[in-house]
């Protein structure tokens, strides 16, 4: 008997060291592998970036390589596609590990989350101030985002000034044209808004329900934030704030803003000619395009304003990203004077990006460039690239703090609870509650 | 004497053959599931920012039944418990049990149909529940047509509604995969024992209570721990579905603690603890489920 | 059966299937569409097929990404399926009070968001150098506290006389394992074959974690990629979803006949 136990003993041994062997095996030669990259990358003339948008980021990241490697035929990327939530997991899992080998040189990062990720991971971010990026070039409420403790962390990339976007053909239905949705206020645009949705059946607008895009985008436009200068949250007694919440619940009881449940739902309102048109970050443009036969139909201008507000103006931001350099980063000196010479340096970069992408800069010398004023046809002939350049250039900063999601999410809940009923102020001393809950105090 | 000392060291060697069994599986788990799960215990004590944690007692844990959010959270994952799991389980038995039927005809189309779900992507599923259930989609234009409605309703707006569909979700995608489990169990039991009782005159229903389920009792409490497992533990219905809205109705405790992690400032004492709390839960149902259903006859 | 109940128990199951297969056919009649048609709620096949499937090779690795999937579930569902019928055997056969302790131990390993124990996962392959590798990939998925209590509470079916019978013939323990349970549990050996394998080709969160090189990416995923971006081409996003989702669906109708209909006779 005592032969048969060993017997099986010895079986489950087995079993147990063909894992440890295949593992350890596997794991070896992967190492190698592993090694030989990471050499690659700080040694010689290499740098990993993550990004994420083949057809936008990844594609602007390409030429960027091609671009400096007129000056250095040595130079390489090595891009990785990776989604911006994966970014976010691999980012935070690296940095509280304590362990920040397997962080890239550079990454795109999302300006919202921008300040959040910076000052929770000091360590992992290399200050870029004095690296010789002229960040001056820059329009100011954008390098805004990744600036902390005055200190630049980011070069920023895509624009997110918010356009309104208008069916041409649907205004003309009611008696209207985009020009009278020029520098106009809420109330007027409601107004109009009434006209139309009477005349066409057609709502002006559509937004997705639980989200706080709109909400942002309307309190950014006067100026204001969801936090104060030292970073405490300042919702209650926010008169922009209240006002926006008055606003936009009157939006959706007057039926001219609807409210989808879901992205693909919202872009269905666009494509299928259910709404006149959007307001958004202009990266939306790229999903309208997507309606070939609708070209032609679109005309932009910039967003209605607040009426009462005191610093109310008819620009903001929405969405946008900026890249990072890590401090995994062998070779810093490179890592910055590609930056320096491509996304912070080259107008011809930004000129051969923008017609294949749509990739609006926020690089200043660009927008006075001749691609820039090209007429689109999509757009009823406007040079909608320029316009949405002198756009980007008026919109006020905006306080994102460390805790903008939890803020955004707490006022999203609020103007859900607005829009069925709830009483305004009580939902927005109940969001500021959410937020200081969130923050510890 | 030399015989129940031979029979004593026989069952001790034995009883030493089925540690050898288990000790590889054991071995993995303990690294790649105990080790965390002990680091994420003292975490739960502890909070802070990033690397700069500091002791903080029993902080989060009593923080976590402050907090309007997780509360909501944990409200919603019991709704959903108490509905799905029982519907999804019973139903899960009578396909099972209709599909172990040798004299029926297109079973393997069957089988691979009601399976399916569990194997479909994520990404499209969600478009689909959340398009047939938009207010101007499939379920709203036949409510209209019918005269059940008037204008369309806007089920994923609504908190009771959204939690419905939540349910009925989780119905769609995972009775198929338990009706899997049920499906094998039954071909370990004597199909001429059914059809004994059939001869006897017994009905299809006595049939299903009397003898499938009793027969399957091992199978239905791996199931329902599985089960109940899952449901507290739910995340993609929620983030994909409803993403928590409106106003966190639908939220699960899961998402919460993914967006204690990844989306918000980085709390994870505070995802620590209140995964903890989730634990507790699970085990003190499983314990309960295997007090009543884990008996060798 | 009867007429009338055979009527109802068709009718049944052919509601339940066309239930289940809804999402699937949704899902390749967009792969046959243009983007922006799919977005139109368009449910008609359309002529874009073979345009979807340039537009997803060029984008996108597929063949790169499907050998990944396809490498990591298989060595997933092998050592996965060996040593969890192992345990489940063990802690069943040779039960007494102090295994069904340690299964209930064991139990308390998936009772744990994996949100929380990922960071000190994550740290743990660090210190063994261990990131980047395909044992990291695949050690933390081999050992599952579900499998094991899968094959245990199967074992129980399994009756003792035989095992006494053929320790009485000289049999050891591991023979017994390896001659009379495993081929005698074809049925449970093929469920847990079909789910394992899906898990694993799904899997998502973990590797993309402790991958970081393009040359590893599995199907999710390429799937997850094709949903960033400022636009998605529905098209293409649904071809790739169906790729990813077929290997799944042929293993199940490959497998379901051998736990569906029994093989049990053998033994007994």
């Amino acid at each position: 008997m005592r032969k048969k136990v060993m017997a099986v003993l010895v079986a489950a041994s087995m079993v147990l060291s063909l894992t440890a062997c295949g593992g350890s095996g596997d794991s070896s030669s992967n190492n190698t592998e592993g090694k030989t990259e990471t050499e690659a990358a700080g040694g010689e003339n290499e740098l990993t970036v993550w990004c994420w948008d083949p057809a936008f980021n990844m594609y602007a990241m390409e030429e960027a390589e091609k671009e400096y490697q007129k000056e250095n035929p040595d130079f390489k990327l090595n891009i990785v596609e990776t989604p911006w939530a994966d970014v976010q997991t691999k980012l935070t899992t690296a940095a509280s590990s304590g362990d920040l080998s397997s962080l890239p040189d550079i990454l795109l990062m999302q300006d919202n989350a921008f300040q959040k990720n910076v000052i929770s991971y000091p360590d992992a971010f290399a200050d870029l101030t004095g690296s010789g990026i002229d960040f001056a070039s820059f329009a100011g409420a954008k390098t805004a985002y990744s600036v902390v403790e005055g200190k630049n962390y980011g070069v920023p990339f895509d624009n997110g000034a918010v356009i309104a976007c208008y069916r041409t053909d649907i205004l003309e239905q009611a008696g209207y044209t985009v020009d009278d949705f020029t520098d106009i206020s809420w109330s007027e645009y409601i107004k109009i808004g009434k006209d139309v949705l009477e005349k066409t059946g057609k709502p002006l607008l559509s937004c997705l329900s639980g989200e706080s895009d709109l909400i942002v985008m309307m309190l950014q436009s006067a100026g204001a934030s969801l936090f104060d200068e030292e970073g405490n949250p300042s919702m209650v007694d926010n008169a922009a704030l209240k006002e926006v919440m008055d606003t936009y619940a009157e939006l959706v009881k007057s039926g001219v803003l609807v409210e989808v449940n879901d992205w693909d739902q919202y872009i269905g309102t666009m494509t299928n000619s259910t709404v006149a048109g959007t307001i958004n970050g202009c990266w939306i443009m790229a999903s309208i395009q997507t309606a070939e036969d609708q070209s032609g139909k679109w005309a932009i201008t910039n967003m209605p304003k607040l009426d009462k507000a005191a610093d109310a103006t008819n620009y903001s931001n929405n969405g946008g990203s900026s890249w990072a350099v890590t401090t995994n980063c062998k070779n810093m000196e490179l890592a910055e004077d590609f930056l320096a010479k491509t996304f912070a340096g080259s107008v011809a970069f930004y000129e051969t990006i923008l017609p294949a992408s749509g990739a609006i800069a926020t690089y200043s010398p660009a927008a006075k460039s001749d691609v820039y004023s090209e007429p689109q046809e999509f757009f009823g002939g406007a040079p909608v690239y320029a316009q949405i350049s002198e756009f980007a250039s008026k919109v006020p900063s905006n306080n994102t703090g460390v805790y903008y999601y939890e803020a955004r999410d707490a006022v999203a809940t609020a103007v859900t609870n607005i829009v069925a009923g709830a009483d305004v102020e009580t939902e927005i001393a109940a969001a500021e509650d959410t937020v200081n809950f969130a923050m510890g105090k | 004497m030399s015989g129940p000392n031979k029979k004593l060291t026989l069952s001790r060697k034995q009883n030493l053959s089925g540690w050898a069994f288990l000790t590889p599986a054991a071995i993995l788990i303990a690294a790649m599931s105990f080790y965390p799960m002990f680091r994420a215990l003292i975490l739960s004590f502890k909070t802070g920012v990033g690397l700069n944690m500091k002791w903080a007692g029993t902080y989060n844990y009593v923080r976590m039944f402050q907090d309007a959010v997780f509360m909501q959270a944990l409200k919603n994952n019991f709704i959903y418990l108490i509905f799905q799991v029982p519907i999804m389980l019973v139903l899960a038995l009578v396909l099972a049990s209709l599909l172990n039927n040798k004299d029926l005809r297109f079973k393997g189309f069957f089988r691979t149909a009601i399976f399916l779900p569990c194997a479909t992507s994520l990404v499209s599923y969600a478009v689909i529940f959340r398009s047939l259930f938009a207010v101007d989609g499939l379920i709203n234009t036949v409510l209209i047509n019918t005269g059940l409605l008037s204008t369309g309703y806007n089920f994923l707006g609504h908190a009771t509604s959204a939690r419905i569909i939540i349910i009925l979700a989780l119905i769609w995608r995972w009775t198929g995969y338990n009706m899997v489990f049920y499906l094998s169990g039954l071909q370990n039991i004597e199909y001429s024992i059914y059809e004994a009782a059939k001869i006897d005159g017994a009905s299809p229903w006595q049939v299903f209570w009397k003898m499938t389920v009793p027969l399957l009792r091992p199978t239905i409490l791996l199931t329902a721990i599985m089960s109940t497992n899952g449901t507290l533990q739910l995340f993609d219905e929620s983030v994909n579905l409803t993403n928590g809205g409106p106003a966190n109705a639908t939220i699960t405790m899961s998402h919460y603690i993914y967006n204690m992690s990844f989306k918000y400032v980085p709390n994870f004492g505070y995802a620590a603890a209140m995964s903890y709390l989730i634990l507790i839960l699970v085990a003190v149902l499983a314990f309960l489920q295997m007090k009543a259903g884990d008996k060798r006859d | 059966m009867t007429k009338g109940k055979k009527i109802i128990s068709y009718t049944f199951l052919s509601i339940v299937s066309l239930l289940s297969i809804f999402p699937l056919y949704w899902m390749v009649i967009a792969a046959t569409n243009k983007s922006v048609d799919v977005s139109r709620g368009t449910m008609l096949p359309g002529m874009e097929l073979i345009n979807n499937f340039k537009n997803l090779v060029a984008s996108q690795n597929v063949l790169n990404a499907m050998t990944n999937s396809f490498k990591y579930a298989i060595a997933m569902t092998v050592l996965s399926l060996a040593i969890c019928s192992l345990a489940g055997y063990g802690f069943e056969i040779f039960h007494d009070r102090g295994k069904d302790m340690v299964m209930s131990v064991i139990l308390l390993a998936m009772m744990v968001p994996f949100a929380a124990t990922m960071i000190p996962l994550y740290q743990l392959f660090s210190k063994a150098h261990l990131l980047n590798s395909t044992a990291g990939f695949i050690l933390p998925m081999i050992s599952t506290p579900f499998l094991i209590m899968l094959f245990r509470q199967s074992a129980r079916s399994f009756p003792h006389d035989i095992i006494e019978a053929a320790r009485m013939d000289g049999l050891n323990e591991f023979q017994i394992f390896y001659k009379m349970f495993f081929p005698t549990m074809r049925s449970t050996y093929a469920a847990a074959m079909t789910i394992t394998f899906m898990n694993a080709w799904n899997s998502y969160l973990w590797p993309k974690v402790i991958m970081s090189d393009t040359k590893s990416a599995t199907m999710p995923m390429l799937v997850a990629n094709l949903t960033e971006g400022y636009v998605t081409d529905y098209g293409m996003l649904m071809l790739s979803v169906v790729f990813c989702t077929i290997p799944t669906i042929v293993i199940f109708f490959l497998l379901q006949k051998s736990f569906a209909e029994g093989i049990t006779g053998a033994v007994k």
